[in-house]
């Protein structure tokens, strides 16, 4: 990457953050049957801006003065749809913010992720929604993101926002704080999922979208931040997210490759994050309620303290796998909990438990599920199945296996 | 060390049928070319002009007129300039070369200006 690709890279996330906030103040002035209304103020808005910056030069504080001309081109065109919408139109809402580059979610921030996150959408239009609207990517951006056309992705918009206004009807002002309760575990599971397209590895260019988990950590922080918001299992979520986060800098090798969990240079991980997911992870323990995010952060942190991956305390992690499998059973839960039973020697256990893995759907498409079988028949010296299994699983690269388990854990095999 | 005005002139209808994700391109490019150019202390700022508006005051045999813009007949018109620090215009020119603006549109006018009475 040249430092002019990280620059944009950069400046595209700042954009985002703020188109993402200009369309969630812009909503709680129209009402949550203009969402799209304000996202093309707000993209209007944005480009007057950028448009601008060439010819002034790069602003001391970009954040600021992004936010500064983009809202008062957004109030200037806006000011005319209020009127024929009827809405009030007293736009002094850019001067109420008053530290502009908090990361914890604002009022309309929160309202519109709950709004996104609407049970009758499909998760993956919830996430989609909220990629859009809360975070501010351009229908380009999140189509990349997907390996959708752009056109693809933005049918299903138009279709989810239709579906969205005919709930909310002409409703000026937001239903949703009556909802936060009821939804906060959808809203949680939109965060943890936008936070697995950004960690799962990934076909193209990128192997990994460090700015889509950044984006989910800031949600996940937002939540723990705002005082409407409350549960010991959101601080279980973001300890999950913390702990799969620092060891980002060891995924990779200097050539850019997958490094997995087993072969990482553990002193690369990040200590600051593994201390903090600690805290949270003591939070968590607040309520009696033990969601999935309790035991993959359990999980997370057993890997964070272990020294070597063959010194890792393999009893505790197969057992709360076990749970994890009740309470969320999925493929990577199956194929994952079969690893830890091989690393403790259960070689029957590991051996029933994948097979429970390759009974369901999709197991022969997940590369997870292969990687795992090739790594038992290695236990076993079984070298011709082992070859057989690495093959099965370099065929699921190639294909869109990352994108199909994207609704699978975090705690892949990696 | 000298300063030039670099004057941007563009095809009236040049950015009114792009496509968001290219104008967003060409930002970036602009923006680019700028911070560097700063960091090299060689941009010290600029105007944007509006697109839209514009008007023309002519004094035509004693008569003032006023003619509205947009003016849609002309070929280009200016979208806005910046003033640059150069050694020379040689240098101002090497600088103008690698503006975005020679990539996406098709002239820059450069204009040294006239320093005699500064400091």
């Amino acid at each position: 990457m040249t430092s002019s690709d990280s620059i944009h890279k950069l400046r595209d996330e700042t954009v985002r953050r703020e188109r993402g906030w200009l369309i969630a103040s812009l909503v709680s002035k129209l009402g949550p049957s203009n969402v799209e209304l304000a996202e093309d103020v707000a993209q209007d808005a944005i480009l007057k801006a950028l448009s601008i910056w060439p010819y002034k030069g790069v602003p001391d504080n970009p954040r600021a003065w992004l936010r500064r001309v983009a809202s008062n081109a957004a109030i200037d065109r806006v000011r005319r749809s209020a009127r024929e919408l009827g809405v009030d139109d007293d736009w002094d809402f850019i001067t109420t913010e008053p530290d502009i580059i908090t990361p914890s979610l604002s009022d309309p921030e929160l309202d519109l992720m709950v709004l996104c996150c609407d049970p009758e959408l499909s998760q993956k239009d919830q996430l989609f929604l909220a990629l859009k609207t809360v975070c501010g990517f351009t229908a380009a951006e999140s189509a990349a993101l997907f390996f959708m056309s752009e056109e693809a992705l933005s049918q299903r918009l138009s279709r989810a926002r239709r579906q969205l206004k005919s709930r909310s009807g002409t409703l000026a002002r937001f239903p949703t704080r009556f909802a936060l309760a009821d939804r906060m575990p959808q809203v949680m599971k939109i965060i943890y999922l936008m936070f697995a397209q950004g960690y799962l590895p990934r076909r193209g260019d990128d192997l990994f979208r460090v700015d889509v988990c950044r984006e989910a950590l800031r949600l996940s922080e937002g939540l723990i931040a705002s005082a409407q918001v409350k549960g010991a299992s959101l601080h279980a979520l973001h300890a999950l997210l913390l702990f799969q986060s620092s060891r980002q800098p060891a995924r990779t090798n200097s050539a850019g490759e997958l490094i997995t969990l087993d072969q990482q240079d553990r002193a690369l991980w990040d200590r600051d994050a593994i201390a903090q997911a600690f805290k949270h992870l003591d939070a968590a323990r607040a309520d009696e309620v033990v969601t999935r995010y309790h035991l993959e952060a359990g999980i997370a942190s057993l890997h964070a303290q272990a020294v070597t991956w063959a010194a890792t305390d393999w009893a505790s992690i197969s057992r709360l796998y076990e749970l994890l499998s009740q309470q969320a059973p999925s493929l990577a839960v199956f194929v994952n909990w079969a690893v830890s039973l091989m690393m403790l020697g259960d070689e029957n256990g590991a051996r029933e438990t994948l097979a429970t893995a390759g009974s369901l759907s999709n197991a022969q498409s997940f590369p997870g599920y292969h990687l795992a079988r090739a790594r038992l028949a290695q236990h076993s010296g079984n070298t011709e199945l082992q070859k057989r299994a690495l093959n099965a699983a370099r065929a699921c690269q190639t294909s869109t296996a990352v994108d199909d388990h994207i609704d699978q854990e975090l705690n892949l095999i990696e | 060390m000298a300063k030039f005005v670099l004057m941007l002139p563009h095809a009236p209808d040049r950015y009114q049928n792009l496509g968001e994700a290219e104008f967003m391109d060409l930002m970036k490019d602009y923006i680019g070319w700028v911070e560097d150019m700063t960091a090299k202390g060689k941009f010290e700022g600029g105007e944007k002009l509006l697109d839209e508006g514009g008007k023309i005051v002519t004094n035509t045999s004693g008569t003032i007129e006023v003619h509205d813009g947009p003016f849609a007949e002309v070929a280009e018109i200016l979208g806005g300039y910046m003033v640059i620090n150069a050694a020379d215009y040689d240098e101002a020119v090497e600088i103008a070369r690698s503006h975005p603006h020679m990539k996406y549109n098709e002239t820059i006018i450069i204009r040294q200006t006239d320093a005699s009475a500064d400091e």
